[in-house]
């Protein structure tokens, strides 16, 4: 599974969204998920990859594709990609 | 037209002893206990032996990833509020949300969630915590996930008064609705701290029974000669509180009113128990109700099993029901002390005499101790007429005495 896929799959649990309605493209605002919740879900998906989002780049984070392009640049940095 | 009064209009529970009023009301009347032994995981070393537990599906309530982001304390207050507003078929869609709160009761809040992130930190050594950490383990957070789920944006308070604090939350409701603040007000109480950090705190207090040796079912025996203390459970109860001419407009079921509230602090000692500050309590409770002792066919014992805190409540019983025999029971010997949350599962007994004239028993009590003489309902329970008033009682650690009166419809 891509790493994309992964992280919608946990997104779809952790918001209760059903499979395949998520749009990874879509603002996280858009989609209902609101700060506290979505550092919450950060936390899951660092724990998941084993990798860590600085604070920094959390700034730039505004939908699950950017966060999927923080995990994969991650991943690859720590030679996991 | 008369005095405001405050209808019970809806009811709910999440218990040892099942998960709706029926399935509890059920087992109390078959006096079934739901104590058991804890399993090994949540014992750990603490020498906890029995406790009683809810068998709990966040399903379907909650979906996975809901349930997952809430304490089970709050997972217990939804559940229970749920039940309630159900019950009382309240429209929330239809009415002014503005004018109904809630008021909260629980001891140590999201115990659960504070102790595995203490376990991650001191045991494990791992400082990675996950953020809804402090939102899931706040003391207010049960209370606040029933508003916020039902969009109650009335009055809203959470009492932290040990064993009190789901009592006192019904009695802070009933005053928040006779003051005209609120026409209805979702109030009771939860609590979840079966956890290994607990346990070990409680058990070093030397106050919880052992497991009975032939029956761990009936290791908690209020009143009774053999009592080796409380027995810790888990749980929930709810309540819709509503203005009486609101529910009749709309008309609602009432099961009966919340027409009195004693308030005291003993003001002596941080747990031992003062029979002057719970005579005081009860004497303030019946003077709010307008009603005598002998009105009161029926109390829910705080009685926990303790050597002298069942002691100093039948004394503190007998001196203001001097002359009238009140029938007593305490059923902590079947679902265990809730502690935050007991007051409010123990209305929901009260109410079943009241409606009913169903008394839950003290089970388990075959030897009563001299010293704790009372009109017992022992060992089973015992059906009545309906009775005008009930009464019951919650004293908690730091001496606070809360005792709530509820009358007949």
């Amino acid at each position: 599974m891509d790493t994309l896929t992964r992280i919608k799959t946990l997104a779809e649990k952790e918001f209760s969204i059903a499979p395949g309605e998520l749009d990874a493209a879509a603002s996280l605002d858009s989609l209902g998920i609101d700060s506290l919740s979505f550092i919450e879900f950060m936390f899951k998906v660092e724990e998941e990859f084993g990798v860590a989002v600085s604070d920094d780049d959390l700034k730039g984070i505004k939908t699950l594709a950017d966060l999927e392009r923080h995990v994969a640049s991650a991943l690859a940095a720590a030679g996991k990609a | 037209m008369g005095a405001r009064r405050v209808a019970i209009t809806g009811i709910g529970v999440v218990s040892p002893l099942g998960n709706n009023l029926q399935n509890f009301h059920r087992a109390l009347a078959e006096g079934r206990s739901g104590i058991g032994r804890l399993p090994e995981d949540v014992t750990r070393g603490s020498g906890v032996q029995v406790g009683a537990t809810v068998q709990w599906s966040p399903a379907p309530l909650l979906k996975d990833g809901e349930a997952a982001n809430l304490d089970r304390v709050s997972q217990f207050a939804l559940g229970s509020a749920a039940q309630a507003l159900a019950a009382s078929r309240l429209d929330l869609a239809a009415a002014d949300r503005s004018r109904v709160g809630v008021s909260w009761g629980t001891g140590m809040g999201g115990a659960i969630s504070v102790d595995s992130s203490y376990q991650q930190v001191y045991g494990k050594g791992e400082w990675r915590v996950r953020p809804l950490t402090v939102v899931m383990a706040m003391n207010n957070a049960a209370g606040s996930n029933v508003a916020v789920r039902h969009g109650l944006r009335g009055p809203f308070a959470n009492y932290s008064t040990a064993c009190s604090s789901s009592a006192m939350a019904l009695g802070e409701a009933m005053r928040t609705i006779l003051a005209g603040r609120a026409d209805a007000m979702v109030a009771g109480g939860a609590e979840a701290l079966l956890t290994p950090g607990t346990l070990a705190a409680w058990q070093a207090l030397r106050t919880l029974a052992p497991a009975d040796a032939a029956d761990p079912a009936s290791s908690c025996k209020p009143f009774d000669k053999r009592r080796a203390g409380l027995v810790l459970g888990e749980g929930a109860a709810a309540f819709v509180l509503e203005e009486e001419s609101h529910a009749r407009k709309r008309g609602a079921t009432i099961h009966g009113f919340l027409t009195g509230y004693g308030n005291t602090c003993d003001a002596a000692h941080m747990s031992r128990p003062d029979r002057d500050g719970q005579v005081r309590a009860m004497r303030e409770a019946l003077e709010e109700a307008g009603l005598a002792p002998a009105d009161v066919g029926y109390i829910n014992a705080h009685g926990t099993a303790t050597a002298v805190g069942d002691v100093v409540e039948a004394e503190a019983i007998n001196a203001v029901f001097d002359g009238s025999p009140v029938r007593v029971s305490s059923t902590k010997a079947l679902h265990g002390h809730l502690l935050g949350g007991a007051g409010a599962l123990e209305f929901a007994v009260a109410m079943l005499a009241l409606e009913e004239g169903l008394l839950a028993p003290t089970a388990f009590l075959e030897q009563p101790d001299p010293a704790c003489q009372l009109n017992h309902v022992a060992r089973k329970a015992e059906r009545i007429e309906p009775p005008r008033a009930v009464m019951s009682n919650s004293f908690a650690f730091g001496g606070s005495n809360v005792v709530l009166v509820a009358q007949r419809a």
